[in-house]
């Protein structure tokens, strides 16, 4: 564990504390992946800065066009929000997914970003929402799509410092589904997850977005299936087709948990299923 | 820094005192407070061992730092009493139905049994297998456990 954890009151606190820290420095949201790091030898900062209780990270607001997650807002606190139910069916369908019920008390979809793991539940979800995230350092904001937030795996294009702060998701009425192919029906890593949100009109889809996790280095935004979808019927012969095509676009790897060419299989699979979920 | 003055509420008591930064909140549990009840198992968040209350949730206390506990109210398994300082009713029923066989899962068991009735009374049985998929047994199978806690809730409805 590191020898240094401090605990800024505040954002401007946390601005103000920065500079006089050790280099070797992480954010400490939820703690459990980094913790879990540490416990395993692989994470090794000499300090973390503790956020989990900043008060600029919580909470769920509605503006007019927009929902905003704060960062540090506890899965569970999700769960039971009725504007994440309103607005966000991807997220709402993967909640029960994401870990377990105790580890969903703990961990945040700030934390779950900044992680940056292929096969991040909560990350995928908001990636298919059409989610945008919100940074801060010292003081100087930026906003970008959630999906190019992710360079590689466990790599992300944040600066040194800067924090998540927020996401945005944008109020529209559409239909979504999150389903994860794991090594048991709860609590595992996924071996492939696919996250649909689709808007419909009259059984056709008007626009789609698709995401995919641990297919991928990164949470995958699947943007060739996504444009092929919009203007088709909600059928199974359009399932069918986005199933052949999303394997296309997915580079799946062999490891620990899965094969590469079963994983690109279940892409299909996961994603007529999802289709034809949305058309019931 | 390298310490800090921790003040919390631990089983109802006010608690204040100097702890090293890098104790996790498993280890101020066991090791400064000297309560044994919270077990150890993977360090991994996987097994449910170290389950604890913090503000009325169930969370892994293994995965958590001390010094996110500041301000807030931690219960234990230690805390866990009945209505006279005797047995919880989730105690008694665990042991009228035989779920405890070695015994180490068996406070982060109940931990996260009490977690759930208390925001669900009326948990149902897949309720209850969805609260519990955090926490690992490897002697009763689980059928026990099950029973202990339907029968808990039972009882509380009564």
């Amino acid at each position: 564990m590191p020898d240094i954890i401090v605990k800024p009151a505040s954002l401007k606190e946390l601005w103000k504390t920065l500079p006089g820290l050790p280099a070797a420095r992480r954010y400490l949201a939820g703690g459990t992946d980094i913790v879990t790091a540490d416990n395993a030898g692989v994470e090794r900062s000499e300090c973390w800065v503790d956020i989990s209780d900043l008060p600029e990270l919580a909470g769920v607001e509605e503006t007019a066009a927009a929902l905003v997650i704060g960062a540090g807002e506890k899965i569970s606190g999700l769960e039971r929000s009725a504007a994440v139910r309103r607005w966000c069916p991807v997220l709402v369908s993967a909640i029960p997914h994401f870990a377990s019920p105790s580890l969903r008390n703990m961990a945040t979809l700030g934390g779950n970003a900044g992680n940056a793991s292929p096969c991040a539940d909560g990350v995928c979800a908001l990636v298919a929402e059409g989610a945008f995230v919100r940074l801060e350092l010292k003081g100087k904001r930026r906003r970008l799509p959630l999906k190019d937030l992710f360079t590689g795996p466990k790599r992300t294009a944040l600066r040194r410092d800067e924090l998540i702060t927020a996401f945005e998701v944008p109020k529209r009425r559409h239909a979504g589904a999150y389903l994860k192919l794991g090594p048991r029906s709860y609590f595992g890593i996924s071996k492939a997850a696919v996250a649909v949100a689709a808007e419909l009109e009259r059984g056709a889809v008007k626009s789609a977005s698709v995401a995919l996790g641990s297919v991928a280095p990164v949470p995958l935004y699947a943007a060739g299936v996504s444009a092929w979808l919009a203007g088709r019927p909600l059928s199974a012969g359009t399932a069918v087709e986005a199933a052949a095509r999303v394997k296309a676009e997915v580079s799946p790897i062999t490891d620990a948990r899965s094969e590469a060419e079963y994983r690109r299989e279940m892409c299909g699979v996961l994603l007529e299923r999802a289709l034809l979920s949305l058309a019931r | 820094m390298k310490s800090f003055r921790l003040a919390c509420t631990v089983n109802g008591e006010r608690v204040e005192r100097e702890v090293v930064s890098s104790r996790s909140l498993l280890e101020f549990i066991r090791e400064d407070l000297g309560l044994k009840g919270t077990k150890e198992g993977c360090g991994e968040g996987e097994c449910g061992a170290c389950m604890v209350l913090v503000d009325g949730k169930a969370v892994n206390s293994c995965l958590m730092m001390a010094v996110q506990l500041h301000g807030k109210d931690l219960v234990t398994i230690e805390g866990i009493k009945g209505k006279a300082g005797g047995l919880h009713p989730l105690q008694k029923t665990f042991m009228a139905e035989g779920a405890v066989q070695c015994g180490f899962c068996t406070p982060g068991l109940i931990v996260a049994s009490e977690a759930l009735l208390r925001r669900k009374p009326r948990a149902t049985l897949e309720d209850i297998k969805l609260e519990l998929t955090g926490n690992l047994c490897r002697c009763t199978g689980y059928e026990k456990v099950l029973s202990a806690v339907e029968k808990a809730r039972d009882e509380k409805n009564a």
